[in-house]
């Protein structure tokens, strides 16, 4: 494995909390999605949020990713206020994410993927690269440098480089938006549902590789999935939503037990 | 059974096709353009030529040879039987009915009949139909190297032969009168001539893959610095090529580089904003009128500003002020997407030419009249250059315009291959997840309208100067349609693409006087037929070539020979998630 430098962001260094989101609800016209959330991601952690399909869990991810705005409440990365900055200006701070139905840059090498996956640690401006000044050719060099050190770090090849990502199997497309968040160098990383439509070995492979990517990297994860099995082995702490509000917070022991939980995934019939 | 049903669905195909094109006109047209003096017309090959496709198009799926050949041959017999009964179908009308099918008339009659009877003209055409279709549905047996021989063949002979009126003349002022008389009679190619084209350029056609193979692979041998020496002489006989070729081609042609070049600007700005950035805009022709209107205004001397500066020092001024002007179209349009977006900036384009029509504003725009008396860009429309002696006429513009398009593909090519170009196209990939990925959208789609706008320009401050003057007329939708057809026809995304659809569509329709009323239908059938067969362009985006940066040490595609020392920890690499 390959060195990494670690971003850090603020002052505010080495606080236990990376991320914490105060009282969050997030509604849709009539329709509560995220209703009084309260949560908090500590610091080198791997954290999950479950939940039954249509709980909540995405709007509520896409609020941290700056993608929605809560109607009301806080959310802080670092103790800086990311409540209401735009997508880019959170991923600027160092948050990262892939998304459940992939979406890559699909007409785009997998190399430009990751390149693109840089763009916030990198500044050549357009009249540089028309000019061809010196600092933006070594820039550039850099940048292609790391897109292929994260290509071999999620296990694709040097020689699919330079496919269109659209040709890549099922698989490889998930790993290549791994390397694309990481190419960003971020402090949080936000995964969507990253085994959905895998085979169990592969969701067994992946599980173990998010265990490693905290481990190496130094990076803080939150997962999201509906299938609890997946995060009971990797997660500290495990998140419950359902219709929209906090169920029940704990370690995974303490969620497998949960009667509320059980009762969400099951039904009324199961806790009886 | 589903083999018949096939060869007669395209039969049908097929002579509806010449039905049609004999009915708008255009093999009537076409019926004395000669391509080899009494025997071929270029009316008799578009004819024709439906025939051999239909039967090359049957024979792709069939599974023998013989079957092959068989359902080729009963496609084209079956399309000649649709037109020839399609024709007799039309004579047997009363004249009343007849009138409406004006362009069938009896000069068209007598030429796709062959100058027969109706009943032998039918049967001669089901048998030409038979064995045009045999002949396609042989193709796909012969060897590729020889299809790429054939077809080059033939498209010698037609190229020569159009460009009869152009090749003549010049080669008269160059003193090879016995050359002409060699080559045509009338207008078209002597037979001799044409099998003598056709065997020349079938060579070339055969010989072009061979031997660029073969050029590659010692090129990729040679030492870095003989390789250094060789992209110089390369580059140097390119420059020495488009230096010389008004002096080549005379002044008509050159008037029609002229015109190919202008578009090759246009639709290089083009290409960042719809190729680049994915921002369809059909309101292009507002960026060319701009520049033109802002160049007439700051350089003439009788436009309401007065001034008359000299064009290289309002240069600055135009392209400032239209990447201005393209922020401020920019900005309003930044929320819509797709389709919303094309219709809004399709109507800032009709805008444009209002605003320069309008009574309002006519004290400063000139209204109808436009702006009169624009000087041409360098001295007194003549000047010398060393070497070539004195320019005038079209060449004088041919030479900045060719300097301005190659500053416009220097920059988009250097743009396209940067941090710019990558947040560009990752914004026409996904705007929601470029987002994320941290490329700020509002900044980027702004700098995409402000670089096509300010390339754009380039073309209408070339076009004021040529023709000396602007009229609101000229920038209507149908130039904005016409650059994005060249875009889309060369490839999104590809320079050299946007160089070939501007020769495609400009330049070759000026070839053929015959063919302007046809030229947007054909335009649209160009079009539909290349969504539906090549839709990535003539020449696609190559970005994953030129990224590999490793290709500029030899070979760059699949073959393992060249993979070997671009992954030199593929055997370490940890597989993490491999499945």
């Amino acid at each position: 494995m390959t060195t990494v430098e670690l971003e850090t962001i603020g002052s505010a260094e080495e606080s236990a909390i990376l991320l914490e989101a105060r009282d969050v609800t997030k509604q849709f016209e009539g329709l509560v999605a995220n209703r009084e959330i309260d949560f908090s991601i500590p610091r080198h952690s791997i954290v999950s949020i479950i939940g039954p399909n249509g709980a909540g869990k995405t709007t509520f991810f896409n609020q941290l990713s700056g993608i929605y705005h809560p109607t009301s409440g806080q959310i802080t990365l670092d103790e800086v206020d990311i409540t209401n900055l735009a997508p880019h200006q959170v991923a600027q701070l160092g948050v990262a994410r892939t998304y459940q139905n992939i979406r890559l840059f699909q007409n785009m090498t997998v190399l430009a993927n990751v390149m693109v996956g840089r763009h916030v640690r990198s500044s050549g401006a357009w009249f540089a690269a028309v000019f061809g000044l010196p600092g933006i050719v070594r820039e550039e060099e850099a940048i292609r440098r790391r897109s292929y050190e994260l290509l071999e770090l999620v296990g694709l090849r040097r020689r699919v480089a330079h496919e269109l990502a659209k040709n890549l199997p099922y698989g490889d497309q998930r790993r290549l938006e791994v390397a694309r968040a990481l190419a960003s160098d971020p402090v949080l990383l936000l995964l969507d549902e990253p085994t959905a439509g895998m085979n169990p070995r592969e969701t067994r492979r992946m599980t173990e590789f998010i265990g490693r990517l905290r481990h190496d990297l130094h990076l803080t994860i939150l997962l999201i999935e509906h299938d609890m099995k997946v995060v009971m082995g990797v997660s500290e702490r495990i998140t419950v939503l359902d219709y929209g509000e906090k169920i029940a917070e704990g370690t995974p022991e303490e969620i497998r037990a949960n009667p509320r939980v059980i009762e969400a995934y099951l039904g009324k019939q199961a806790t009886a | 059974m589903a083999q018949l049903r096939r060869a007669t669905v395209i039969g049908l195909v097929v002579g509806i096709v010449m039905l049609y094109l004999a009915g708008v006109g255009l093999i009537g047209a076409f019926a004395n353009r000669e391509v080899v003096t009494e025997y071929l017309s270029l009316g008799q090959l578009m004819l024709l030529a439906p025939l051999l496709l239909g039967g090359y198009a049957m024979a792709r799926q069939a599974a023998s040879v013989i079957q092959r050949l068989a359902i080729g041959a009963m496609a084209g017999g079956m399309g000649g039987a649709v037109f020839a009964l399609g024709i007799l179908a039309v004579l047997a009308l009363s004249p009343g009915i007849r009138d409406v099918f004006i362009r069938i008339n009896e000069n068209l009659l007598s030429f796709v009949l062959f100058g027969l009877d109706p009943g032998p003209g039918a049967l001669l055409i089901v048998g030409l139909g038979l064995g045009l279709g045999l002949v396609g549905a042989s193709l796909p047996v012969v060897p590729p190297s020889v299809r790429r021989g054939l077809l080059s063949g033939v498209a010698g002979v037609i190229l020569m032969s159009m460009l009869e009126p152009f090749v003549r003349p010049r080669l008269t002022d160059f003193d090879l009168h016995d050359v002409v008389v060699f080559l045509y009679q009338a207008r078209g190619l002597r037979p001799v001539a044409a099998l003598v084209v056709f065997a020349v350029s079938a060579l070339l056609g055969l010989g072009w893959r061979p031997a660029r193979a073969e050029v590659s692979r010692r090129f990729a041998e040679a030492d870095p610095g003989a390789q250094r020496m060789w992209r110089w002489v390369a580059a140097l006989l390119v420059i020495a090529f488009i230096v010389t070729l008004p002096q080549l081609t005379g002044v008509f042609l050159t008037q029609v580089l002229v015109l190919v070049g202008l578009y090759v600007l246009l639709g290089l700005g083009l290409n960042i904003v719809v190729g680049y950035a994915g921002l369809l805009d059909l309101g292009y022709v507002a960026f060319y009128a701009v520049g033109a209107y802002f160049t007439a205004l700051l350089t003439s001397p009788t436009s309401s500003l007065g001034i008359g500066l000299n064009f290289w020092v309002a240069l600055p001024l135009v392209v400032l002020g239209s990447a201005m002007i393209g922020l401020f179209i920019g900005a309003p349009v930044l929320r819509l997407r797709g389709d919303y977006l094309a219709i809004v900036t399709l109507g800032f384009g009709e805008i444009a030419r209002v605003l320069f029509l309008s009574d309002a504003l006519a004290p400063w725009f000139g209204g109808v009249q436009g702006i009169l008396s624009i000087p041409d860009i360098i001295g007194e429309g003549t000047y010398a250059l060393p070497l070539l002696g004195e320019i005038r006429g079209p060449a004088a513009t041919y030479y900045p315009l060719v300097g301005f398009c190659l500053v416009a593909a220097f920059v988009a090519w250097r743009l396209k291959y940067s941090r710019t170009g990558r947040a560009w196209n990752a914004m026409r990939e996904d705007e929601d997840v470029a987002q994320a990925t941290g490329v700020n959208i509002v900044n980027y789609k702004l700098l995409a309208f402000a670089m096509g706008a300010a390339i754009g320009c380039l073309g209408g401050a070339i076009f004021a100067t040529h023709l000396e003057s602007v009229f609101p007329g000229t920038f209507n939708v149908l130039v904005s349609i016409t650059v994005l057809a060249v875009v889309i026809l060369g490839g999104m995304g590809s320079i050299p693409g946007v160089v070939l659809g501007s020769f495609a569509l400009i330049g070759l329709p000026e070839l053929l006087r015959e063919f302007a009323e046809f030229k947007l239908l054909v335009y649209g059938g160009v079009l539909v037929l290349m969504m539906i067969l090549r839709p990535e362009g003539f020449v696609p985006d190559v970005t994953r070539r030129r990224e590999l940066h490793e290709a500029e040490e030899g070979e760059e595609d699949e073959g393992d020979d060249g993979d070997e020392n671009l992954t030199p920890r593929d055997a370490t690499q940890p597989a993490p998630i491999q499945a």
